[in-house]
C-alpha cells in the first residue's frame, strides 16, 4: 500500500484554481459580490452618521451578512457541483485518475483549489468593502470585520464541501445541479420555515416582538449553515441582542461561539467524509 | 513467433511472413520473384515477460455482466490489439485495468503489480489515452500538459516538444475549450507520452482524426514500439489493428472469444485465401471449368476479374485448369484472410 502524497494535492489544487478563477460565472458573481459589498458599505457607513464602531453599525452588518449569505454559498455551489460528476461525465477525471494519484489526493486538491477561489472572492469583496467602510467610519472594530471575513470564508468552505458531496453522490452533472439548487433554496427558505413552525406551535407576533422565543427556535440554526453563519457573525460583532424593525431578539447563552464553531466544523467535515466514501467506491 | 502480411512493392501481392519481433527476414515474392528484406515490427519478446496479465476479470452492472471472466496477457514489446463490437466490454476492461472501476472478480497485474494494491506505482510507468478524452476548458494546452507532468513527476521541459510532435505548437496559447474534437484527441496523445512510460493503453487512439493525423499517430505507435514500449490499443478500424498489431484479443458480450496472432486466428478459423484472377475477354461470365472444380467457394465475376476462395494447394490447379481450357490469364492476386474476415466470423459464430 502506497502513502499519501501532499505534492499531488497541491498540483490538483493549483490546476483547479487556475481553471476556475477564469470561470465566467465565478467572475460575474465575484464582481456582483464586490460591487454590492462596496456600495452597501459606503451607503450604510454614511447612514450611521460617522459612528466610530461596527457595533454601532447594526444595519451595515445586517446588510453585509445578507449579501455574503446569498452570494458566497452561490459561488461555492457553482464551483463544486460538477467537480466529480461533471468531470466523470466529460472524461477529464478518467485521464487524471490514470496518473499516479490517489482519490483522496484528488478530493483534497479540489477542495483546496476551489476553496482558494472562494478566498480570493471574499478577500476582494471584503477588502474593497473594508476600504469603503474605513473611508466613512474609520478603521475601528477591524477585529470584528476580519472575524466576519474569516467566517464568510468558512461558510464558503461548508457550502463547497456540501457541493462536492452532491457531485460525488450524483452520477450526472444535470442531477448535481438539482442537488445544489435544493441546498441553496433550503438556505433561502429555512428562516421562513422556522417562523411558520413558530406560529404553528402557538406563538404570535407579539411573542416575537417581545423576544418570547423558545430554545428550539435558536437550536434549530444548526440545521442551516447560512443561519449558523449569521448567528456567528452577530456574536463576533458582540450583537447578542438585535433590535430591528420593532423586534428584539437576544441570542441565548447556550448558543455560544464555541458551540457555533463546533457545528460549523461538523457541517464542513461530515459532507467531505461522505464525499470521499462515495468517490472512493464510484466507478469512473 | 509473429505472422505479418506484407505487400510486394512490385506486383502488390500479399505475402505472409513469420518471425520474431525485430527479426530481419529475406522475402521472395512467389508471383514476381522480387526479393527484399522485411523486419518484423516490435522489440524482441523475452520469454515469460508478461507485462499485462488479466485473469478472470468480471464486472457486473446491476444484472448485466459487462465483463464476464475475461483473461488475456500482453507481452513485453508487443503491440496488442483489443477488439470487439460496440458494447462488448472493451472500455470496461480498460477501466478495470486502470483501477477506475471496482471489479466483481478477477485480477489485473501490470508489470507484476496488482492494480488494486499498487495502482499508484503502476501508473508511474503507464501512458493512457481514453476513447472520450476531455480536458479543462479554461487551461491552455501548455498549462494542461504542465499539470500532467507535475502529477507524474516528469520534466516539464518536454511540453513544447510534445506539442510540436502532435502538431499543436501553434495553438499552445489558446484555451482548450476552443479546440476541435481532433485537437483535443491530439492533446490526449501528447499527455499519454508524458514521462516516457514503458506501457501504453490506448483506447481508440485514431478516433475522430483525419487521415493525416491517423498516419502521424500510427507512426508514433510504431516508433514507441521500436523503442521497446509495450502497447495495447483498442480500435474499430480493423485495418489499423491489422497493420500495427502483433497479436489481438477479441471480446464479445464480455468474454474473450479469441487471443492470437491474426494469421493464427485465420488458420484456427479455417479461413481460406481469396484469389482474384484477371482473364482476357472474360466479360462477366464464370467459366464452366471453374464451376466443375471441387473445393472452390464464393465464385463470382466482375468484368474480366474472377474471384474465388480456396485452400492454397488448389491455386495451381485453378490456374492450370483455366489455361488448359484456353483462357489467357493476365494477372493473379492472392488476398490472405484479413482481420476483418476473422473478426466477423468470430463474432457471428459467437452470436
Amino acid at each position: 500500500m502506497d502513502g499519501f502524497n501532499p505534492k499531488a494535492v497541491f498540483t490538483i489544487a493549483k490546476k483547479e484554481f487556475m481553471d476556475n478563477i477564469r470561470n465566467r460565472w465565478i467572475i460575474v458573481l465575484t464582481v456582483i459580490f464586490v460591487l454590492l459589498i462596496i456600495i452597501f458599505s459606503y451607503v450604510a457607513g454614511g447612514q450611521t452618521g460617522g459612528e466610530d464602531t461596527f457595533g454601532g453599525m447594526q444595519n451595515t452588518v445586517f446588510g453585509l451578512v445578507g449579501i455574503s449569505s446569498l452570494l458566497i454559498p452561490l459561488i461555492a455551489l457553482i464551483l463544486g457541483f460538477s467537480t466529480i460528476s461533471g468531470e466523470a461525465e466529460s472524461g477529464a477525471l478518467y485521464v487524471v485518475l490514470s496518473y499516479p494519484v490517489r482519490r483522496i489526493e484528488v478530493l483534497l486538491g479540489k477542495l483546496l483549489g476551489l476553496g482558494s477561489v472562494i478566498v480570493v472572492s471574499v478577500f476582494l469583496g471584503f477588502g474593497l468593502g473594508g476600504i469603503a467602510i474605513a473611508a466613512t467610519v474609520g478603521p475601528e472594530s477591524w477585529v470584528g470585520y476580519i472575524g466576519f471575513m474569516l467566517l464568510s470564508i468558512f461558510m464558503g468552505f461548508i457550502y463547497l464541501s456540501l457541493s462536492i458531496f452532491i457531485s460525488a453522490y450524483c452520477k450526472r452533472r444535470i442531477t448535481s445541479i438539482g442537488g445544489v439548487l435544493l441546498i441553496f433554496f433550503w438556505g433561502m427558505i429555512y428562516g421562513t420555515v422556522l417562523l411558520a413552525v413558530y406560529f404553528a406551535t402557538g406563538y404570535g407576533m407579539g411573542d416575537l416582538m417581545t423576544g418570547n422565543i423558545p430554545d428550539w427556535f435558536f437550536n434549530s440554526v444548526v440545521f442551516s449553515p447560512g443561519d449558523l453563519h449569521q448567528t456567528a457573525v452577530y456574536r463576533v460583532f458582540g450583537m447578542e441582542t438585535i433590535d430591528s424593525m420593532g423586534f428584539s431578539v437576544t441570542i441565548p447563552e447556550f448558543l455560544s461561539t464555541n458551540l457555533i464553531m463546533v457545528v460549523h466544523i461538523i457541517w464542513f467535515i461530515v459532507p467531505l467524509i461522505l464525499a470521499y466514501y462515495l468517490f472512493k467506491k464510484r466507478d469512473i | 513467433m509473429i505472422t505479418k502480411t506484407v505487400e510486394c512493392p512490385g506486383c502488390k501481392a500479399h505475402i505472409s511472413v513469420e518471425g520474431d519481433p525485430g527479426e530481419k527476414i529475406l522475402i521472395s515474392c512467389p508471383n514476381c520473384d522480387l526479393n527484399g528484406y522485411y523486419t518484423i515490427p516490435g522489440a524482441k519478446i523475452e520469454t515469460g515477460s508478461v507485462r499485462i496479465e488479466i485473469n478472470n476479470l468480471t464486472k457486473t452492472y446491476k444484472d448485466v455482466k459487462a465483463v464476464n471472466g475475461a483473461s488475456f496477457n500482453v507481452h513485453k514489446g508487443e503491440i496488442f490489439g483489443f477488439l470487439g463490437p460496440n458494447g462488448a466490454g472493451k472500455t470496461t476492461t480498460i477501466k478495470a485495468m486502470l483501477g477506475l472501476i471496482n471489479m466483481n472478480g478477477g485480477q489485473v497485474k501490470i508489470n507484476g503489480l496488482d492494480i488494486t494494491r499498487d495502482g499508484v506505482k503502476i501508473k508511474e510507468d503507464l501512458g493512457f489515452l481514453p476513447e472520450r478524452v476531455s480536458f479543462y476548458e479554461n487551461l491552455t494546452p501548455v498549462q494542461t500538459l504542465n499539470f500532467f507532468c507535475e502529477l507524474k513527476g516528469a520534466d516539464k521541459s518536454i511540453v513544447p516538444i510534445l506539442l510540436k510532435d502532435v502538431g499543436l505548437e501553434d495553438a499552445s496559447s489558446r484555451k482548450v475549450g476552443t479546440f476541435s474534437k481532433g485537437m483535443v484527441q491530439l492533446l490526449g496523445v501528447a499527455q499519454a507520452l508524458i514521462g516516457h512510460p514503458s506501457i501504453y493503453i490506448l483506447d481508440e487512439p485514431m478516433s475522430g482524426l483525419d487521415a493525416r493525423w491517423v498516419k502521424i499517430i500510427r507512426d508514433k505507435i510504431k516508433m514507441l514500439n521500436e523503442q521497446g514500449a509495450t502497447i495495447m490499443f483498442s480500435s474499430h478500424i480493423l485495418s489499423e489493428v491489422e497493420n500495427l498489431c502483433d497479436r489481438v484479443a477479441i471480446i464479445n458480450k464480455g468474454k474473450i472469444i479469441a487471443e492470437d496472432t491474426i494469421s493464427n486466428l485465420s488458420k484456427y478459423l479455417h479461413m481460406k485465401p481469396r484469389l482474384e484472377i484477371t482473364i482476357k475477354g472474360l466479360n462477366g461470365k464464370v467459366p464452366d471449368v471453374i464451376n466443375n472444380l471441387d473445393g472452390l467457394e464464393n465464385i463470382y465475376v466482375k468484368g474480366d476479374s474472377l474471384f474465388l476462395t480456396c485452400v492454397s494447394s488448389l491455386r495451381s490447379k485453378v490456374v492450370t485448369t483455366l489455361e488448359d481450357a484456353g483462357f489467357k490469364i493476365i494477372d493473379m492476386r492472392t488476398f490472405e484472410p484479413s482481420l476483418e474476415d476473422a473478426f466477423v466470423k468470430l463474432i457471428e459464430g459467437d452470436t
